[in-house]
């Protein structure tokens, strides 16, 4: 799949790697001994984990009570971190097969790490469900398995079924992407590692890869048919979540705009947390010249895009909410902007429309520093906009005496500390074992071996400059050759 | 979390897991062993007759929550009682039982309940207790009186063998004085000591509130805690059938300083200040003489308004004369003269107001009790024996008392708790749980109660009457005694039965006798003119300060219910606190001094202070500090660790150990009553925070302002009509019960169809459903600080909203329970289908299907369904056979809620299939319209067009609860109708 370059456009990789360079830079940090400041961060995040290990452990040993709901909000903390979570991974699945089939070759730099962290995301957002339940050791009812229970079934019409399918079938086929991805990439691990358990382990999991023309060809076809299977998953998961509470009746969660509205605000939010994750790690990975600007850039714009369609999701429920002629509804819109919660409303409205309207400006686009401040914002906005949704629907829905404020407890704080000690576990391990970035994929768009003279030096601001005009351009549709 | 071998890194060998798992495998064998003792497994030879294992018993019994006496069932399975219930043949109660009542079950089985006789805390047998209080009566003839100290006694029984005990002490023990000194912690001394002064006798009056037309409540909250709750809200019901053309209502007035539950109720209601009240009786007794043409002529300081509005009602009140009322609950006798005055001109004594049949549910004399005080306090008492009461929390002073006590030289109680008598007594000798002996009670004269024992004795306890006939020398067993006083003194008392054992036996069955009345009793004499004169010219407190009001609670009568976790945790009807008392202080007295709710404040009176969270209450005069008694009673320290133990879990009981405060030390003497009323020095804000676990934060049906979406600001959920509107209204056909619906109705119910109606006019608030909810099915108590965080589990609770602001709100109650909604939407969102409809129109929930994902409470626009957030149930051997064996006690991690009893409708069903019949209409019902007092509930077959249920559904005043949902509610209620003279489309709920 290797394609010709105009002369025009900028190289995705800076630095002029040679393909060794490439392999050398990727393979080094699985291949010396942890810096500091890892072991610093996996400590931080595992003692996370630990605290959220013994939070869950306490719950599920003590009971639900832990946590702050009442008899009125049978969800909050729980189902706003399933969200989240959710929202956070399908950014990496836009990348790695959207982006993939449109051929958006800059998404190599980047693709690795955007599934791992869907990978992990889901991994998290999957505990809640489980933990949520009042009785979690039976979570497997909700799975269709004969048994002798019985007659017992699963009830097929309600949406913690499907949402149940939607999310395996997304954690398998997002695994196997990942997996397949990284079948090149570890082969070439295993041929740079020392003879030992690690070199026999790496044989195992590289499935014998020989890097042959038909493995090759074999390869290209199966990650092109499973992108085309994940592709739809980005749109159909977020949409079935969503209908955990579009397919209810209660004021706020009824709404028939939620499905495109959650997926469009799960991909702005994957897209936040992939930011908040490339630019540490670029950083701290030295990779640099893998991840550059330009990457930063384009990705800023699909944030920009989605926090657009996001807002206008905000703007047109509340309009039909107010415009509708049901007063259960008129009055939950109101309330969630004005009532107990309002300030909730306000922290999402600003952090997720306002606030990324910076994006318009290129020189903040570029900002590496700004973008990254922006993409914890969009973070905190978007784990509020899914607690707003629940909370304030349920605290406050059809008979007044039943109204019932929420607070968080002690616990519910500590486990979503603990997923995202969980999370960043992960993600660390990820980056310490297996190659962060794509090597195969990488080499694909060097300069080597393609033809035409290369790029005049310039000077590094206008280089950049016309880099990013090149993106807007010409990316995508332009020059692609057999 | 034990610790094991594993942590130490060495791991368990084989050998050592083998033994471990071999001792656990040994362990959980034994311990299984010991949960059903062998000697018990064995039937008996010879089966009892009647009694048939899994099938219950009930035996029909009289109440003794309260003096009130209703006729009750117990429910008993295999000789344990369940459950009580009302006795609908009882003509007092007429098949209601209020919660205290319901919930007095709980006393039984109550583990710290007394069980030995100890002599100076240590436990003793009887015979050495009974001589030993022999000789002491001996040692000490003629040191001093002896007194016999009891609460109001309604039982002839006991009352004759007190007699016969002081007599014997007279004649044989050298107590020349020895006297019965009756007190009530409740009082109505002064209703007895005003007809002592204008009837000549010392009676209560019986209050026939069926017969009247015109009722005027003054301060006398006769629907919720006052002398016999149960007994006038079915009479208040009769007299508000709405049946006929027009339809018929009774006018209720009710001029109250708080809001009680009867103001709630009221179809009109006038808040003035308590040290108003005796003018504003004035005032209606001049007008009242102005109309029947005898005018006097009385001091007048009232406002126009108020004296306008007692013009309107005296007109009223005339008009219905003879069918009219007044009920005044002032402990002030010369308020009370007026109240009887009024009641004389408008021709009700003998009417509406009973006086040669009267009521004896409150004897107290507060005369005499002071008397008791002071000679007391003078030591000129050699012996007090004190019979199921207990002074020392009822009284103010309470610490005086206790040291005058100490000061006694014999003091018995006869008790059923360590409480704070009891605890300063030399001998405490308890008594039995009533429905553990036998007894009687004749709350109204010619209708005695009769109690029998459903259990064998669960202690060594001993009954009130054989411990008196021991100590007067003649030992006899309480059936004995029993038995003899209704052969000599009731059985001649009719004229039915001649022979004693059948009249016996029918009184036993039926649990109670009516007979005429007793032929000693003074009757009353001509009405003196002369004494009601001499009380309007007494010149009216003419106080402009604070006044502290203490009342007492629908749930919690008074301080001898204070261990009863059903009680605690059953929220106030209105105030919706469980588990405290608090001050209620007005809206704007509130706002004055920047006070919330739970915000602690000072309460100081002359001789007194408490601090007490606020409770701020509308309908509330802005002068009045309202504050509960019945709290802070010893016996409430059992509380301390009541509710899931867990990190952030916070005590039940408060700073002092205690449940709420004890109010009682701020009771006053004066005009020789104990004053329910009296004047604060002052009122001041403390800074703490003391947060209140209340039901329900949000109390009216009136959005937010600054959230209500315009032309939406009240939602209909409560409907209210005016009676002249409904007049005017044609039975229209009902219009939801066939909804546009695009897919035809998947839940066919061939049979049966199970439904509901509850009639909002009828429901005054009382809470007795919300008990007999609880007693039936198993319901936990999850303490104060669950039902802090929203997570009470009744199945069936009482909504309660206010509309109208500050004094002049208007109150409406709304039982509300799971609906049981033809397509209901918990059911569709359950994932594993623990929630289903049956083919009866029940939505079921089945417990050990539910994995516990709260959807279905989430969906669920009601939110009726509860979510055991811990492990309720536990391990207390004794209390637990209170539990109905016909409903599973639910683990942690599940949902439940109301299930319309399916347990009785299973029952029912079965016993019309064996006798091969179909099932009538009214064979079954559900346990929350079984103990209604008010018979506001009525459950049925929709199915059957000729049931009631059916019935009351095309009645022109039915809707539904959030019908526009279109989910097909099997519950419907009726709307609210007030009675005002002026109503044109006054429904504001409407």
């Amino acid at each position: 799949m290797t394609e010709v370059y105009p002369p025009l456009r900028q190289p995705l990789v800076a630095g002029d790697k040679s393909l060794a360079d490439v392999t050398q830079e990727v393979c080094a940090p699985l291949e010396r001994r942890s810096t500091a400041l890892w072991w610093l961060a996996f400590l931080a995040a595992l003692s996370l984990l630990a605290l959220g290990v013994a939070a869950v452990y306490y719950q599920v040993t003590t009971g639900i009570g832990t946590w702050g709901l009442n008899r009125s909000v049978g969800w909050a903390f729980d189902i706003t971190n399933f969200v989240f979570w959710i929202g956070i991974g399908h950014a990496g699945t836009l990348i790695s097969a959207i982006l993939f089939l449109f051929r958006q070759r800059w998404r190599t730099a980047v693709n690795r790490s955007a599934e791992a962290m869907t990978i992990f995301a889901v991994t998290c957002a999957g505990l809640f469900p489980v933990i949520h339940m009042g009785r979690p050791w039976l979570f497997y009812w909700m799975l269709p398995i004969p048994n002798t229970r019985g007659p017992l079934w699963i009830n097929f019409d309600s949406a913690l079924t499907w949402d149940f399918f939607a999310i395996t079938t997304y954690f398998l086929i997002s695994l196997t992407f990942w997996y397949v991805g990284l079948l090149p990439d570890l082969a070439t691990v295993r041929d740079r590692a020392k003879p030992g358990w690690r070199r026999r382990l790496l044989a195992f999991v590289s499935l014998g890869w020989n890097g042959s023309y038909r493995t090759w060809h074999r390869y290209e076809t199966l990650y092109l048919l499973l992108a085309g299977l994940a592709t739809p998953l980005v749109v159909s998961v977020h949409s079935i979540v969503s209908m955990d509470f579009a397919t209810s009746m209660l004021p706020g969660w009824h709404t028939t705009i939620f499905p495109p509205y959650f997926v469009a605000g799960a991909i702005f939010s994957g897209m936040a947390m992939v930011l908040t994750l490339m630019l540490i790690a670029r950083k701290v990975m030295h990779l640099q010249d893998y991840i550059t600007v330009r990457h930063v850039d384009a990705m800023g714009k699909i944030v920009l895009a989605t926090s657009c369609m996001v807002g206008l999701a905000y703007a047109i429920e509340m309009f039909s909410a107010l415009l509708s002629p049901n007063p259960y509804e008129q009055f939950t819109f109101l309330n969630r902007a004005q009532g107990p919660l309002g300030w909730g409303y306000a922290i999402m409205v600003t952090c997720n429309v306002l606030l990324p309207q910076l994006l318009w400006l290129r020189r903040f686009r570029t900002n590496l520093a700004a973008v990254w401040v922006l993409s914890i914002f969009i973070n905190v906005g978007m784990w509020f906009e899914r607690f707003v949704i629940i909370t304030t629907s349920l605290e406050r829905d059809f008979l007044p005496s039943s109204w019932a404020d929420y607070a968080p407890t002690s616990i519910e704080l500590a486990t979503l500390a603990g997923s995202f000690g969980l999370f960043f576990t992960c993600f660390l391990l990820f980056c310490r074992f297996l190659p962060m970035i794509a090597i195969a994929e990488i080499k694909g768009v060097l300069r080597i071996g393609r033809e035409g003279p290369a790029v005049e030096p310039r000077d590094p601001a206008s280089a950049e400059a016309s880099a990013l005009a090149g993106v807007s351009r010409l990316d995508g549709n332009q020059g692609v050759k057999p | 979390m034990s610790e094991t071998k594993t942590a130490t890194g060495g791991g368990p060998s084989r050998r050592e897991f083998l033994k471990a798992a071999g001792f656990t495998f040994a362990g959980a064998l034994v311990g299984g062993c010991q949960r059903a003792p062998e000697q018990e497994a064995i039937p008996p030879l010879s089966q009892p007759e009647d009694i048939v294992a899994g099938r219950p018993s009930y035996y029909a019994s009289t109440c003794d929550a309260c003096r009130a006496g209703c006729g009750m069932l117990v429910k008993s399975y295999d000789g344990r009682p369940i459950k009580l219930e009302g006795n609908p043949e009882h003509p007092l109660s007429r098949g209601g039982l209020c919660a205290a009542g319901q919930a007095a079950l709980l006393g039984l089985y109550d583990r710290l309940r007394l069980q030995h006789p100890s002599r100076e805390g240590q436990e003793n047998s009887w015979e050495e207790i009974d001589r030993d209080i022999r000789d002491r009566l001996h040692d000490l003839r003629g040191r001093g009186g002896l007194r016999v100290l009891t609460g109001t006694v309604t039982s002839p029984t006991i009352q004759a063998s007190v007699t016969r005990f002081l007599k014997h002490m007279r004649e044989n023990g050298d107590f020349a004085d020895a006297k019965h000194v009756a007190y009530d912690p409740l009082s109505c001394s002064a209703i007895l000591d005003a007809h002592e002064r204008t009837g000549g006798s010392r009676v209560l009056p019986r209050y026939h509130l069926d017969r009247a037309e015109v009722i005027a409540g003054f301060d006398a909250d006769f629907l919720g805690t006052w002398l016999s709750p149960v007994e006038f809200t079915h009479a208040y019901r009769v007299g508000r059938p709405l049946t006929g053309d027009p339809p018929r209502s009774s006018y209720h007035v009710q001029v109250e300083s708080r809001l009680s539950l009867t103001g709630s109720k009221a179809d009109e209601r006038v808040c003035v200040a308590p040290e108003e009240m005796r003018a504003v009786l004035a005032r209606l007794a001049v007008a009242v003489a102005r109309q029947a043409g005898a005018p006097l002529d009385a001091a007048d300081e009232l406002s126009p308004s108020l004296a306008g509005f007692c013009d309107r009602l005296a007109l009223r009140l005339w008009q219905a004369r003879g069918h009219s009322l007044v009920l005044c609950g002032s402990q002030d006798v010369p308020t009370q003269v007026v109240c009887n005055f009024i009641n004389h001109r408008l021709e009700n004594y003998g009417a509406t107001l009973d006086i040669d049949r009267p009521s004896l549910q409150r004897q107290g004399s507060d005369r005499d009790l002071a008397t008791l005080l002071h000679d007391l306090d003078a030591g000129k008492i050699a012996a007090l024996f004190i019979l199921d009461s207990n002074p020392v929390y009822d009284l103010p002073d309470g610490e005086g008392l206790a040291r005058a006590l100490r000061q006694v030289p014999l003091v018995v109680c006869c008790a059923e708790r360590l409480d704070e008598t009891a605890r300063l007594a030399r001998y405490v000798c308890p008594h039995p749980h009533y429905l553990e002996s036998w007894g009687d009670a004749e709350a109204v004269s010619g209708v005695i109660g009769l109690r029998q024992p459903t259990i064998p004795r669960l202690g060594e306890t001993r009954p009130v009457i054989e411990s008196l006939a021991a100590w007067a020398g003649a030992p006899k067993p309480a059936y004995d005694l029993l038995r003899e006083h209704w052969k000599d003194h009731v059985l001649p008392r009719q004229a039915r039965e001649r022979d004693f054992e059948a009249f016996w036996d029918r009184s036993v069955h039926d649990g109670y006798a009516e007979v005429d009345p007793d032929p000693d009793r003074v009757r009353p004499k001509d009405f003196n003119l002369a004494k009601a004169q001499a009380a309007l010219q007494a010149p009216a407190a003419a106080d402009r300060g604070q006044t502290l009001v203490l009342y007492s609670k629908v749930g919690m009568p008074d301080g001898s219910h204070a261990y009863n976790p059903w009680l605690q945790e059953l929220p106030d009807p209105i105030s919706k606190v469980t588990w405290d008392n608090y001050a209620c202080l007005s809206p704007d007295a509130a706002a004055q001094l920047g006070l919330g709710d739970g915000d602690v404040v000072r309460v100081e009176v002359r001789d007194g202070a408490l601090e007490l969270p606020v409770r701020v209450q509308p309908g509330q005069h802005d002068r009045v500090v309202a504050v509960a008694l019945g709290y802070g009673s010893i016996v409430s320290e059992r509380f301390a660790g009541i509710g899931p133990p867990w990190l952030e879990a916070r005590p039940t009981v408060g700073e002092n150990g205690l449940v709420g405060q004890n109010a009682a030390a701020l009771l006053a003497w004066e005009g020789g009553t104990l004053r329910y009323a009296r004047a604060v020095e002052k009122l001041t804000k403390t800074g703490k925070k003391h947060p209140l676990a209340l039901t329900q934060t949000y109390d009216t049906l009136t959005l937010p302002a600054h959230l209500a979406p315009p032309g939406q600001e009240r939602r209909p959920l409560v409907q209210e009509i005016g009676l002249s509107r409904l007049a005017r209204k044609p039975a229209a056909p009902p219009h939801e019960d066939k909804p546009a619906d695009l897919w035809p109705n998947d839940h066919p119910c061939p049979e049966h169809r199970w439904g509901m109606v509850i009639d909002l006019n009828a429901c005054t608030g009382c809470s007795a459903c919300v008990i007999a909810c609880q007693a039936e099915n198993n319901v936990p108590v999850v303490g104060r600080d669950e039902v802090r965080r929203h997570r009470e589990m009744h199945w069936l609770r009482i909504d309660r909203y206010y509309s109208g602001a500050g004094a002049a709100v208007e109150v409406a109650h709304q039982p509300m329970l799971c609906q049981h909604c033809e397509r209901a939407p918990c059911e569709t969102v359950c994932p594993v289908l623990a929630t289903v409809h049956s083919d009866e129109g029940l939505n079921e929930q089945v417990y050990n299907r539910c994995v516990g994902t709260r959807y279905c409470a989430n969906n669920c626009p009601y939110k009726v369904r509860r979510f055991n957030w811990f492990a309720y149930a536990h391990e207390d051997k004794l209390q637990n056979l209170a539990l109905n064996p016909d409903v599973t006690v639910r683990s942690r991690g599940v949902m439940e809620k109301c299930t319309f009893c399916v347990q009785r409708l299973q029952e029912a069903k079965i016993e019309a299939r064996l006798r091969g019949e179909h099932l009538h209409d009214g064979e079954v019902q559900t346990a929350c319209q079984q103990s209604c007092p008010a018979r506001a509930i009525v459950f049925g077959d929709l199915n059957d067009r000729a049931s009631q249920v059916a019935r009351l559904r095309d009645d022109p005043r039915h809707y539904h609860t959030l019908a526009e949902l279109n989910i097909g509610p099997a519950v419907g209620y009726l709307k609210v109708v007030r009675n005002r003279p002026d109503d044109g489309e006054g429904q504001r709920h409407d």
